[in-house]
């Protein structure tokens, strides 16, 4: 278990204040100076610069050879970074949402990864496949899911999912240098859009220079003895605004896991040994995913830890609206996550 | 010494009002010349405000104001 509020000695370093989305350029940018062999490929990711802020500059900094603009066909670009992935390069892949998963997945979970597993471990897939995900601004059912359930669901990528500009820095850097095909998933809320909802938290200090965050790791982003919140992603932020509210009546412990696959279980185990108490805040469909996963692992272990029944806060299982209010009222927004929290800790 | 001004994101519309989305840089710090000091914003274009010298930056707009664009946002001495 580690923590992300300690840069590794940024006074010797040097600093910056950054959004997520330019930590995640830098990271990429940093990799693709020291490495030729990086390159970023996708839809509008060259002079538009990604449409969430993916990519801003690059193209201008390694031209349109290193950075390429596609035609909309996922299948025959991720393919295409399959294979350079497989000859020795390290493609990036941007698949615009992960809504969009379905016109591709052939090629991301029978062949992406499959092919080490396939090969007898003789060849490796070193690519890194992006993806944006997440609602909350009304871009209704087929551009605001977060799937990430279904990744980590099929075997053979890692899977990782930054919170804030330190890790989104820290988990690029780790997933280029990976050689398995690694899943890197950011929610356009936390990116630090200027035409998002504003979120402090996605503007912070990022060490200047490379650095890992080392994938399989969680983070806690807030110590706590009364409950643990287990999440993910823009929902941290959620539940660190519920924390900060409940300050000295409750006291909540939030686990940002970081990583999906490997998921770090043994930080999910020492937090609820901890306290007893197990909310888990999910912005993915509830059944099948994460939050059964994340349960499981407690009682598969010891189900002695737990002094009330975990509570579960995630989509119930419904397409994504468009009308503001109707998505606000599924998503696992701050609302949701206190009413959680008074019902562990009362029960 | 020079100002830092909110940059013209429409050129059609030379008194377009845009918001400053976001400082990268706090007041009283000192910034290298280029170095990235601010997001701003006019509609759903966004541009960043690179630093015009070295020096010391004070800011004048606060995150979120709306300001006509040309107008200096910040002072480098």
């Amino acid at each position: 278990m580690t923590t992300t509020d300690a840069p590794v000695a940024p006074e010797l370093r040097g600093s910056h204040r950054l959004t997520t989305a330019k930590a995640m350029v830098e990271a990429i940018e940093l990799e693709m100076r020291r490495d030729p062999s990086v390159f970023y490929i996708g839809e509008d990711v060259g002079a538009y610069g990604g449409i969430f802020s993916s990519t801003t500059g690059l193209l201008d900094t390694f031209g349109p050879q290193r950075v390429i603009d596609t035609p909309i066909s996922e299948t025959a670009f991720i393919g295409l970074a399959i294979g350079a992935a497989v000859e020795g390069l390290r493609p990036i892949a941007e698949l615009m949402f992960a809504d969009f998963m379905g016109v591709c997945l052939d090629q991301i979970y029978n062949h992406m990864a499959k092919i080490h597993f396939e090969s007898g471990g003789n060849v490796k897939v070193p690519m890194v496949l992006t993806t944006a995900v997440g609602g909350g601004y009304s871009d209704a059912a087929q551009h605001s899911q977060c799937l990430w359930g279904t990744f980590a669901h099929l075997p053979g990528m890692k899977v990782v999912i930054p919170s804030n500009p330190y890790d989104a820095k820290g988990l690029m850097t780790a997933a280029i240098r990976d050689d398995n095909p690694v899943v890197y998933m950011f929610h356009k809320g936390v990116m630090g859009l200027p035409w998002m909802a504003k979120n402090p938290r996605t503007l912070a200090e990022v060490p200047e220079g490379d650095y890992e965050v080392p994938i399989g790791k969680a983070a806690v982003a807030r110590e706590g003895g009364d409950v643990t919140v287990v999440t993910l992603s823009l929902s941290v932020h959620h539940a660190l605004d519920v924390a900060e509210k409940l300050d000295g009546s409750v006291s909540v412990e939030i686990l940002d896991l970081r990583s999906l696959v490997p998921l770090d279980r043994e930080a999910i185990l020492a937090s609820v040994a901890k306290t007893g108490r197990l909310v888990v805040v999910d912005e993915d469909y509830q059944s099948f995913g994460l939050s059964g996963e994340v349960a499981a692992t407690v009682t598969d272990v010891d189900p002695g830890l737990l002094r009330a029944p975990v509570v579960r806060v995630a989509n119930p299982d419904t397409p994504i609206p468009y009308a503001h209010a109707l998505e606000y009222a599924i998503l696992p927004r701050q609302d949701r996550i206190e009413t959680a929290i008074h019902r562990v800790t009362r029960a | 010494m020079s100002d830092v001004l909110f940059p013209a994101l429409s050129e059609k519309q030379p008194d377009s009002e845009g918001v400053l989305s976001a400082w990268f840089v706090t007041d009283g710090e000192t910034v290298r010349e280029d170095q990235l000091t601010a997001e701003v914003q006019v509609d759903k274009v966004s541009a960043e405000v690179p630093a015009p010298q070295a020096g010391v930056i004070t800011l004048l707009v606060k995150e979120d104001e709306t300001v006509v664009q040309g107008t200096p946002i910040a002072r480098i001495t």
